[in-house]
């Protein structure tokens, strides 16, 4: 493999943005809360299933990084 | 004759309760054997590396093949740690795939990056610092991907689907890899030696980020950026640790070591950039009930003064090529000692001469539990079937309390 075709030069980036993700976390509630129209059922619901959610795709990434 | 379910279920118990006791550096009924068997289980169940590196099913067979036949203690549910159908599924660069980029008998490698053009570019810590997780997703994941693009580049099929395809193939492996813990028991009476990963914050900036020269430089160049990426990172990692780890707290959380040994770097090197963080990783989940197995790859016996900081019982120490002897002498009356054999010698020796060396670690190291034995490293395709079967007679020989 030749070291050209190591990386995808042409490609540019965005810099990051400065979005603070604890551990676990790709989109807080808090971030992803705002998204959505207001709540009439269960909040709380909706909160935790997100997280759940959320957590495997934290993981998806982590876990490409650590043990692929 | 086939062993009925109660005397698996208690033959199982037997060898957890055996491997648990040496792990907690006490005296169990007999020396554990907890053999990190690789790409030795295609040699031993007649598959090609390519097979049991491509074919995950093959790979858990052929662990399971190993355990029915040979009596160890515990066993990984599977050794040959990448399945490189996922690195297939994400197109990702810094594998050589068996088969592929390797002839198909020659174990998967790991491709380091050229030091002008890694991962993670040198003026790009502060991204990292910043946001660990979106660095990832968003720069380091399109460069170590041939499919993913870039956030502001136009989008492409190859890559909407590599995130489906590395999804869905990440959920079928682990679901599978989960299935073979039960597996193990119910038809071996074998344990699940580990459960859960741990990487060093170091040892992730050097092996997937900015590549081992590129790091030595920085550590020189912009040594503070160095530690602020390992303060960065080592919330994460022990997150990630956490939540693979054994709910019963019965195995320890695996953790492979790189970098972190001589000559990779210096023990002055170690205690500045490597050791903290990890310390204060390891230090964390034994908190929780937690071990770790240390799995010190390499001579390490430079950094032990180190390692005996951390609590008693905190780790399993892992030997590869250091003196196990002294080892044994500096911190095991500390922690649990495996490993120690070495893996030429298991590869090139006879029969006879493995057996002499278990004897003469079993002698030196074992006498008070807290032993496990193993080869040094984790056993590749060059380990020799019947110098395999002469360690485990060896252990049931000389490893009896």
């Amino acid at each position: 493999m030749e070291g050209s075709e190591m990386v995808n030069e042409a490609v540019k980036t965005e810099p990051v943005q400065p979005a603070k993700r604890p551990p676990g976390t790709c989109f807080p509630w808090e971030e992803k809360v705002g998204d959505l129209p207001p709540i009439q059922g269960d909040s709380e619901l909706m909160r935790r299933v997100w997280q759940d959610i959320d957590a495997l795709g934290y993981m998806y990434i982590w876990q490409v990084l650590l043990s692929f | 004759m086939v062993d009925g379910i109660d005397a698996i279920e208690e033959r199982y118990q037997r060898r957890l309760k055996r491997y648990v006791t040496a792990m907690r550096n006490e005296k169990p009924d007999m020396v554990p054997i907890r053999p990190f068997v690789a790409e030795f289980t295609a040699v031993y169940a007649g598959y090609t590396i390519q097979e049991v590196t491509h074919d995950y099913h093959k790979a858990l067979d052929a662990v399971l093949k190993c355990a029915q036949d040979f009596d160890w203690d515990a066993v990984v549910a599977n050794m040959v740690y990448v399945w490189t159908g996922l690195v297939q599924a994400i197109n990702l660069r810094y594998y050589g795939v068996p088969g592929v980029d390797v002839p198909a008998n020659v174990p998967f490698q790991y491709l380091e990056p050229p030091e002008d053009n890694a991962w993670m570019r040198p003026n790009e810590y502060d991204a990292l610092i910043e946001d660990p997780t979106g660095f990832l997703v968003n720069v380091w994941l399109p460069r170590v991907s041939r499919d993913v693009v870039a956030e502001g580049q136009p989008n492409t099929f190859r890559n909407n689907m590599s995130f489906v395809l590395g999804g869905m193939a990440m959920m079928d492996y682990f679901g599978a890899l989960g299935g073979q813990v039960p597996r193990l028991r119910s038809q071996c009476g074998t344990v699940s030696a580990i459960a859960g990963i741990l990487k060093a914050p170091f040892d992730i900036l050097a092996d997937k980020l900015r590549g081992y020269r590129g790091l030595c430089m920085d550590m020189y160049r912009q040594p503070d950026k160095v530690l602020k990426a390992c303060e960065a990172l080592t919330p994460h990692l022990y997150h990630v640790a956490l939540s693979g780890a054994d709910p019963d707290k019965n195995v320890p959380i695996g953790l492979w070591m790189h970098r972190g040994c001589v000559p990779f770097l210096s023990p002055q090197q170690f205690e500045r950039f490597y050791w903290p963080s990890l310390k204060e990783i390891i230090e964390a989940l034994w908190a929780k009930g937690h071990q770790v197995l240390f799995y010190a790859e390499g001579e390490w016996n430079p950094n032990l003064k180190y390692i005996a900081q951390l609590p008693d019982l905190s780790i399993v120490y892992h030997v590869d090529r250091g003196d196990i002897f002294e080892v044994h002498r500096e911190v095991g009356h500390k922690f649990c000692i495996s490993g120690g054999i070495p893996n030429d010698l298991l590869a090139f020796g006879r029969p006879e001469d493995v057996r002499e060396y278990c004897k003469k670690v079993l002698d030196g190291v074992a006498k008070d539990g807290g032993y496990i034995l193993d080869a040094g490293a984790i056993m590749q395709n060059d380990t020799k079937v019947e110098n395999l079967r002469a360690l485990t007679e060896a252990a049931r020989k000389f490893g009896v309390y």
